[in-house]
């Protein structure tokens, strides 16, 4: 067990801070939360430089890392509140579309990743129980889809999507342009966070868009799902721990300067404490992301196990961080100039998504108390 | 960054793994005689203990003649995971193992270390470690036994307390106040005191386990006289072996807790499916947080040690005790509740027994919770860690 960054690794984690400190100021964000900037710019420098393509394969025009590589990332850019489809097209299109479809050698899936590395932006809706998908009566092996999914992330604005939808009795994943779904944006407490309802009523799927039952590689699509979604739960996990990071950052910078009393009220031991479990809170939580991302990419039978643990810690962090984060900052944490609100936003508002805290404890609980798991499958090759 | 250890460090612990296989005492021979303190040996264990030390798998990262064949920082590791995997002790001393003997060969002369740490290490004699007061606890440096340097000798007069084993140690490395009028760090020296010199009292004392367990010690020094050679370290310089004594504690110290959560998790586990509680929505919750526990401390663990084999600081290490104390007293309770009525008897093993450890690993829930304090208090208790870690990882002022 090499538990540790390489250097080449951190080296990337040096690079992303220092880009998305200077192109994703808090002033961006709040110029997205008011509706004057559209995060389009910081998009764009995101693909010119490659970073939409992390884990999509080389041979596929990808850059062709690993979930590691797109945990560090994806932490750097929780860090600040990142408001484009960046999490969206990475941990959760990316995964959905590359386990459904690419387990063999498909040209389908290289074509759907080809317009992520032109630039796209893709969401992905993982509750099959709300999406039903029928065969279509015309056009030999197209699908219909009808139902709703609700509380997709960038549902609104990518340009496309990938639906996990039920086929009576079992799941498939189908890829449409966002501009064949009728999508409505959902407020949300975090304004930068795009999320969405999409209405598919009697949406029209082509064959070769459609990935049911089996995938090439013999898995089924529903294991498929599964492993996708696990990719996209660490992903989202990252996030919050990033922006958990940088709440930390904030309250240590005050709690240095905030003089009462004559003296810095960082040393003053209530305080200290409470910025100590902090701290701890969060070096947990890192610490199962970084395992979820290398289970993931080591293709470990744990990696279930890991995401769900990945999911609760950060659950765990965010709760803790916000309660002590807003509290450490007195009366100057309870205001809108304060940056300190940007980030409890984007922390507390991945808890509901993907799975709460709470119910992914009692995943990662079920998966003990069932057993050790079962022998590892042979890595995939990249 | 990858999952498992590299192919020189397996079939390192490949080697060991056979050697155990071979050389292990039998579990009748261990059932013979217990252990009654953390520096009283059977006969067999001193047996095991030298036959550890003779073939270099005592301490493996100390030179060869000191009961290791300077194994690196990663064999070191696996080597006590492999131990704690298959729950065995390789000292019953373990204060004279993991603290006393790495401080006697850090800071020793020459003569030193053949003279004590060589013995104490092969099991030839067992030592307790005199550190807090009843004065100074979390305030070591604020101790009071004091030693006079009168010739070639010293005079100690004072008292130590919680002086775990020194009721069956043959010696003490003991910590005293050489210089009263320097300031308080700078005037400690460190000193080897047998325990059968003339005006040293041991008074052995229960914990909160039982009358009958009996393992701290109340230590009491009139007149007690020491050679001049026994002292360890330079004259006023004991602050620096002490922190080096607790180093060499702490380094590993997390593989402890790690090692309690599986134990927790495997047995606490079986119990909970046994009773059919394995599918209650309250019970999921706090399991599944003691797993995440147990995951994310083992993570931290090698992290740290991935960082020290680099020679890159660390600072996850100063979490490692916390956390993982924390969590493993967090976990102990919820299991003693999880039993009911059941948890009241104190008697109820919640393990089989592991002939060749600590009898706390088949302790009742009860007692496991009783025991899980000595991770937040000993050591440095949680109140003094968090000061530690805000100011000397986030940099608060003090």
């Amino acid at each position: 067990m090499d538990f540790e960054l390489d250097e080449e690794q951190l080296e990337l984690q040096r690079v992303v801070r220092d880009i998305a400190e200077r192109e994703c100021p808090p002033a961006l964000v709040r110029a997205v939360v008011a509706g004057d900037d559209d995060g389009s710019a910081l998009w764009k420098t995101f693909v010119e430089l490659d970073w939409p393509t992390l884990t999509v394969p080389v041979g596929d025009g990808g850059m062709g890392m690993t979930a590691v590589e797109l945990v560090i990332v994806l932490e750097e850019l929780g860090r600040v509140a990142d408001p484009t489809p960046f999490l969206a097209t990475t941990s959760q299109y990316v995964p959905l579309v590359r386990e459904s479809a690419s387990a063999g050698d498909s040209d389908q899936c290289r074509g759907l990743l080809a317009a992520v590395c032109a630039g796209g932006t893709g969401a992905a809706a993982f509750a099959a129980d709300s999406l039903r998908a029928r065969r279509s009566d015309g056009d030999g092996d197209g699908w219909v889809l009808d139902g709703t999914a609700s509380h997709v992330l960038d549902g609104d604005r990518a340009d496309s999507l990938a639906l996990v939808a039920s086929t009576g009795d079992a799941v498939g994943v189908f890829v449409v342009p966002g501009s064949a779904v009728a999508a409505s944006r959902q407020t949300a407490f975090d304004g930068s966070l795009h999320l969405a309802e999409l209405r598919c009523d009697g949406v029209r799927v082509p064959g070769d868009r459609a990935f049911v039952d089996v995938g090439p590689d013999g898995r089924t699509i529903a294991a498929a799902v599964e492993e996708a979604r696990d990719e996209a739960t660490a992903g989202l996990a990252a996030v919050m721990v990033g922006a958990c990071q940088r709440v930390l950052e904030l309250v240590l910078d005050h709690v240095r300067e905030r003089r009462q009393f004559g003296v810095p009220i960082g040393s003053f031991q209530a305080v200290k404490h409470m910025a100590v479990d902090m701290y701890v809170a969060i070096e947990r939580a890192r610490a199962l992301c970084h395992f979820a991302g290398l289970a993931s990419a080591e293709g470990d039978s744990r990696r279930i196990l890991a995401a769900s643990m990945a999911k609760a810690a950060a659950g765990d962090c965010q709760r803790l961080v916000a309660q002590h984060g807003i509290q450490l900052f007195g009366g100057l944490g309870f205001t809108w100039e304060n940056d300190l609100q940007i980030y409890v936003r984007r922390a507390k508002a991945g808890e509901p998504l993907l799975g709460t805290s709470a119910s992914h404890r009692a995943r990662a609980a079920r998966t003990v108390l069932a057993g050790p798991p079962a022998p590892q499958r042979p890595a995939e090759a990249n | 960054m990858r999952l498992s250890f590299d192919e020189q460090t397996e079939a390192f612990r490949a080697e060991f793994s056979a050697w155990l296989d071979e050389n292990a005492p039998d579990e009748a021979t261990a059932l013979s005689e217990r252990s009654r303190s953390t520096a009283h040996l059977p006969a067999w264990a001193r047996d095991w203990q030298r036959k550890l030390f003779d073939a270099g798998w005592l301490v493996p990262g100390n030179p060869p003649g000191f009961g290791g064949r300077s194994a690196s920082l990663i064999e070191v590791f696996v080597h006590q995971e492999e131990l704690g995997r298959r729950k065995i002790y390789p000292s019953y001393n373990p204060q004279g193992l993991s603290i006393i003997g790495p401080s006697l060969l850090v800071f020793g002369t020459d003569e030193q270390k053949q003279r004590w740490a060589v013995p104490l290490l092969r099991g030839d004699l067992t030592a307790a470690l005199g550190m807090s007061e009843p004065d100074a606890g979390s305030d070591l440096a604020g101790l009071r036994t004091r030693a006079v340097l009168d010739g070639d000798r010293f005079v100690v007069d004072g008292q130590k307390v919680w002086t775990s084993g020194a009721h069956d140690a043959d010696f003490i490395l003991a910590f005293v106040r050489t210089d009263p009028d320097a300031p308080k760090h700078k005037g400690l020296s460190c000193l080897v005191i047998p325990t059968d010199s003339p005006g040293l009292t041991r008074r052995p004392f229960g914990s909160i386990v039982g009358p009958d367990d009996l393992d701290f010690n109340e230590v009491f020094f009139d007149g007690v006289e020491v050679p001049a050679d026994n002292m360890i370290g330079g004259l006023n310089e004991g602050w620096k072996v002490a922190n080096g004594s607790l180093g060499h504690e702490r380094a590993m110290l997390w593989l402890g807790f790690a090692e309690r959560f599986d134990d927790l998790i495997a047995h606490g586990g079986a119990e909970l499916v046994a009773r059919g509680m394995d599918d209650d929505a309250l019970v999921l919750d706090w399991f599944g947080n003691v797993v995440v526990d147990a995951h994310a401390l083992r993570l931290l663990g090698y992290r740290t040690l991935a960082k020290a084999r680099r020679g890159v600081e660390a600072t996850e290490q100063s979490i490692l005790k916390l956390f993982g104390s924390e969590g493993n007293q967090a976990a102990a309770l919820h299991m003693l509740d999880a039993l009911g009525p059941d948890g009241l008897d104190p008697d109820r093993a919640s393990a089989p027994l592991n002939p060749l450890h600590s009898e706390w690993l088949t302790a009742s829930w009860w007692d496991r919770y009783l025991r899980s304090f000595a991770g937040t208090i000993a050591g440095g208790t949680s109140q003094i860690q968090r000061n530690i870690i805000a100011e000397r990882v986030l940099g608060l002022p003090r």
